[in-house]
């Protein structure tokens, strides 16, 4: 007998389990659905079949500048909050300091600030030392609110290491920074990668704090918010949404499978 | 090479300011920097406006003997409440399922259940704002399989607090079941056994071992739920209209164009700060994110 679920309640989680999943998935099934239906209205009845969504969106330059904005932003974000991270990292896993359990706090602390108080303190301290809003202004929101992504992915797998490699090479005459870059950075590589992407998708769709702080070239959340608006633009958007959706779940479950794979290749 | 344990630490220690120098500095300018520039502005201590100005605390006392500041607090802690206490409750047989059902796909299912969470947010937000319209996905579905006349659409859908308070639970639900699985992961099974060696049901071994068991997970699910919905205004000002007006959208008004207020919305933003602090320094045990992340 299994002591945790009988069999039938066993069955009834499982219907449950695929009736919540049923829900959290319908409604990218509907956008997919009417990005290709041929009304302007997603409406039923459904009205016939087009790529019409797509081509406009592929065609409307405000949007792909808006996209292009966001790459930029979550590339200069990822790699910001990736470099800050690691040495936030390796200092709170490697180094012993009395002030250690207030720094990994303080480290953490953007994880739990509500992002439109966040949002607002960037915007009065950018306008108290006249900083103009710009990428720079939403790169600096941005490394500040993923970097304790960062520090969550890499701490634990630089918990996980073995110490005895890194002081097998500083001993052998490695430097440090040559022990870091022989030994603990290839050893940390698929974390890295995990916290490059979290780091990037988050800037990539980051609206609240950039909306404080963006400035005449809008980032794709940005330009999503304010097409909410315009009905015309409403299929456009809809398309763009499927398009992101997708290849985001893509990416999502592609990265988390590579990472499995990953880290049980360097475990044996 | 001979070199002794004191020196290998010291020349480990060394590096430590050179290490954390960077992050620190980043965080305290901007991070610490502009919440102080926050605070001093809610006391009026710093203002950006030209006059005579020093530390007072009219702004708070004008601000809290306002009612409707603090009525909009109450009514965004409600909704934030009830999101979170609804989507625990569905996300727990979730998770249980996941953990002990021995199911051996828990890993895959897990994705499953959680992959929705990290796509984009305000697309999320779109798709229900496209389905509970007026003229939207369920109402002209309504119409014409002719269960409502086109006339008379179900029109609470959207622009009400149930529309911001179901994308709300919409959204976080994948999340919220992640540190309860952790929970119910890391239980010993033996002691499930040996509850049912000595005669308890399953009912009484999930209410005397599993349920107490996995409560840090539950409070964990529930603050990491509470804590950013509290502060929400982007749902709301998407899906919300007015009566789905939160205390996070009446900040934003305040700093935004029309008849701005920086100092109320100061005190407004600090507020909520000291709040969200307050709630995360007394149950800081239960948000231990390391338990999160490795899962």
């Amino acid at each position: 007998m299994d002591v945790a679920l009988s069999k039938n309640g066993a069955r009834v989680l499982r219907a449950f389990f695929v009736l919540v999943v049923v829900f959290l998935y319908a409604p990218i099934v509907i956008l997919l659905i009417f990005s290709f239906n041929k009304s302007q209205v997603p409406a039923f009845p459904l009205s016939g079949f087009t790529f019409q969504w797509y081509r406009d969106f592929f065609e409307n330059s405000d949007l792909r500048g808006a996209l292009e904005t966001s790459a930029i932003v979550a590339s200069l974000t990822s790699v910001g909050a990736v470099l800050l991270g690691i040495l936030a990292s390796i200092a709170l896993t490697r180094r012993q300091f009395r002030a250690k359990p207030l720094v990994s706090a303080l480290l953490l602390s953007p994880l739990v600030i509500p992002y439109v108080v966040f949002g607002i303190s960037l915007l009065l301290l950018f306008h108290t030392l006249g900083i103009g809003n710009g990428i720079p202004t939403v790169f600096i929101g941005h490394t500040v609110i993923t970097l304790p992504y960062t520090i969550l992915v890499l701490v634990p797998r630089l918990e996980q290491l073995d110490i005895a490699l890194e002081e097998a090479a500083f001993d052998l005459g490695a430097g440090r920074l040559r022990t870091f870059l022989l030994i603990t950075l290839p050893l940390i590589l698929p974390a890295i990668l995990s916290a490059f992407l979290i780091a990037f998708t988050t800037s990539f769709d980051e609206y609240a704090v950039a909306s404080f702080v963006i400035g005449t070239r809008v980032t794709f959340p940005i330009y999503l918010y304010s097409a909410l608006r315009f009905p015309s633009e409403l299929p456009q958007v809809i398309a763009v949404a499927v398009v992101v959706l997708v290849v985001s779940l893509i990416v999502i479950v592609g990265a988390e499978v590579g990472r499995r794979v990953a880290e049980r290749r360097f475990a044996d | 090479m001979g070199r002794g344990e004191g020196v290998l630490r010291r020349r480990f220690n060394l590096t430590t300011p050179s290490l954390l120098g960077l992050p620190l500095a980043w965080l305290g300018v901007f991070f610490l920097l502009p919440i102080a520039f926050v605070a001093l502005y809610s006391f009026d201590v710093y203002t950006l406006y030209p006059g005579a100005h020093g530390f007072t605390l009219a702004g708070w006392r004008a601000t809290f003997h306002e009612p409707i500041y603090l009525r909009l607090f109450w009514k965004s802690v409600k909704m934030s409440l009830t999101v979170s206490a609804i989507i625990v409750l569905l996300a727990y047989p979730l998770a249980y399922y996941l953990a002990l059902s021995g199911t051996k796909r828990k890993y895959i299912l897990l994705l499953l259940l959680i992959a929705p969470f990290l796509t984009s947010y305000l697309l999320r937000v779109l798709a229900w704002k496209v389905i509970l319209g007026d003229q939207g996905v369920i109402n002209t579905f309504l119409f014409w399989t002719g269960v409502r006349s086109p006339g008379h659409p179900l029109s609470q859908l959207l622009y009400s607090r149930f529309a911001v308070m179901l994308v709300l639970g919409y959204i976080w639900l994948p999340f919220v079941a992640l540190p309860i699985f952790v929970s119910l992961e890391s239980l010993d099974r033996s002691l499930l056994e040996a509850a049912s060696d000595l005669g308890a049901s399953r009912l009484q071994a999930f209410r005397r071992v599993t349920l107490p068991l996995s409560l840090p997970g539950i409070f964990a699910a529930f603050l990491f739920v509470f804590i950013p919905t509290l502060g929400e205004f982007v749902t709301p000002s998407l899906v919300g209209g007015a009566s789905g007006y939160m205390y996070g959208n009446q900040i934003v008004d305040l700093f935004g164009t029309g008849f701005p207020d920086w100092e109320t919305g100061s005190v407004l933003a600090l507020f909520l700060l000291v709040v969200v602090a307050v709630l995360t320094i007394v149950f800081s045990r239960f948000l231990q994110p390391r338990q999160v992340a490795s899962g």
